[in-house]
């Protein structure tokens, strides 16, 4: 069934991209005929184009519901990168943050620290940042 | 009393290059003081005075055209070729993102976990929103061409409901592209997957929020009689942005959404 939708949707794009294309290059051909034909156009095809995309999406999100599978966390080093605050916030959180499938990386410390060569918490910032969040070398906060 | 003995337009000498200038000054500077030092000020003030001038400087243009009768055919086609230009411009502007995408796509490096999609990145599926997000803006660009034919043709009624059509299809992307990326389980900062895809993606929806803006304004002019059948240019500027908005979505679509999943 979403198959399906993603064949019909193929050829609705194509076919799309070709009525454009004719209609640029003939502006001002059948006069009076040329809106009622963008208008078809809009109605049997452009929007029914996005209802089918609607419906395919409703029914693969059921079938997700019913068959999710949670993928095992695994704190990598390359991702969740914060060698700069955000400037908003306790600046860990992205901009569209979503608790659910957003994970944060372990810098709560952050805030209380004081960045300076002389930092009393520089070397506990070092080892922690080593092993949970890649840090490039001489990186200011 | 004095005329002029051409067709071009001498423009009278206006403030709001000046106040655009000083808004692009508090607005750049405003930004690297909120990242620095948490204020706001002038970002703050950047904003208002870009949103003053906008406003003040089309509503000029506007009476200078619609009411002054100053956009004659050969002010026109200057206007019609600015427009190009300007678009042109963008087009280079998502050139670099998509350059910065295939460069880091297409040869990842070890600590990415040499693959694309690098380890650890859950990918959107392209065949969920991102093909109803196709199928929108495909529909908003068969509305508008609708629209255009209206306009041309008279149809004082069928261009108001087109308009409103292709407006009311630029929010629902807006909408869906909003959720997608709250839904994401992938932030800006995950790596150089996060930032191209976030940059790339982003940029295009504040385009797209653009040029529903541009629209929004031609719905209103149309609703005000401003454009006649034959001189329409405001609208035809509106579309071909639109068209573009499209195009820029496809590539998107393809590079960052299908291939690189």
């Amino acid at each position: 069934m979403a198959a399906f939708g993603r064949i019909s949707q193929t050829l609705l794009r194509s076919s799309l991209i070709q009525t454009r294309q004719l209609s640029a290059t003939a502006a001002h051909g059948h006069g009076e005929q040329t809106a009622r034909t963008w208008k078809i156009l809009s109605f049997v095809v452009a929007l029914p184009g996005v209802a089918v995309c609607m419906l395919n999406m409703y029914l693969k999100m059921q079938h997700h519901a019913a068959h999710h599978v949670e993928p095992e966390f695994v704190p990598y080093s390359h991702l969740r990168i914060r060698s700069k605050r955000f400037p908003w916030g306790d600046g860990n959180k992205s901009l569209f943050h979503n608790p659910e499938v957003n994970a944060l990386p372990d810098v709560s410390f952050l805030n209380s620290l004081v960045t300076g060569p002389h930092s009393p918490n520089r070397l506990l910032f070092y080892s922690i940042m080593f092993t949970s969040v890649h840090l490039p070398q001489g990186t200011q906060c | 009393m004095a005329h002029q003995a051409h067709a071009y337009h001498m423009v009278d000498p206006s403030p709001w290059p000046l106040t655009g200038a000083i808004a692009a000054l508090l607005l750049t500077s405003g930004t690297a003081v909120w990242f620095h030092f948490h204020s706001l000020t002038l970002l703050t003030m950047g904003n208002i005075l870009l949103l003053l001038t906008m406003y003040q400087w089309w509503r000029d243009i506007i009476r200078e055209g619609t009411f002054q009768g100053h956009h004659t055919p050969p002010v026109q086609k200057g206007l019609r070729y600015g427009m190009i230009l300007f678009i042109t411009s963008e087009v280079f502007f998502f050139l670099g993102f998509f350059w910065a995408f295939y460069h880091s796509s297409l040869a990842p490096t070890p600590e990415l976990g040499g693959c694309w999609p690098p380890t650890g990145i859950i990918t959107l599926d392209p065949f969920e929103v991102p093909l109803l997000n196709t199928a929108v803006l495909l529909a908003s660009g068969v509305t508008v061409t609708w629209a255009h034919h209206s306009i041309m043709e008279g149809e004082r009624k069928q261009a108001i409901q087109s308009l409103t059509l292709t407006i009311l299809l630029g929010f629902y992307f807006t909408f869906l592209q909003g959720m997608e990326y709250y839904e994401a389980p992938f932030t800006i900062a995950d790596g150089v997957y996060g930032s191209t895809f976030f940059v790339a993606t982003g940029f295009h929806g504040l385009h797209v929020i653009i040029g529903s803006t541009f629209l929004a304004v031609c719905l209103l002019r149309q609703v005000q009689y401003h454009f006649t059948s034959e001189h329409h240019f405001g609208f035809e500027a509106a579309a071909w942005y639109w068209h573009f908005v499209d195009v820029v979505w496809l590539f998107l679509y393809v590079s960052i959404y299908w291939w690189g999943s």
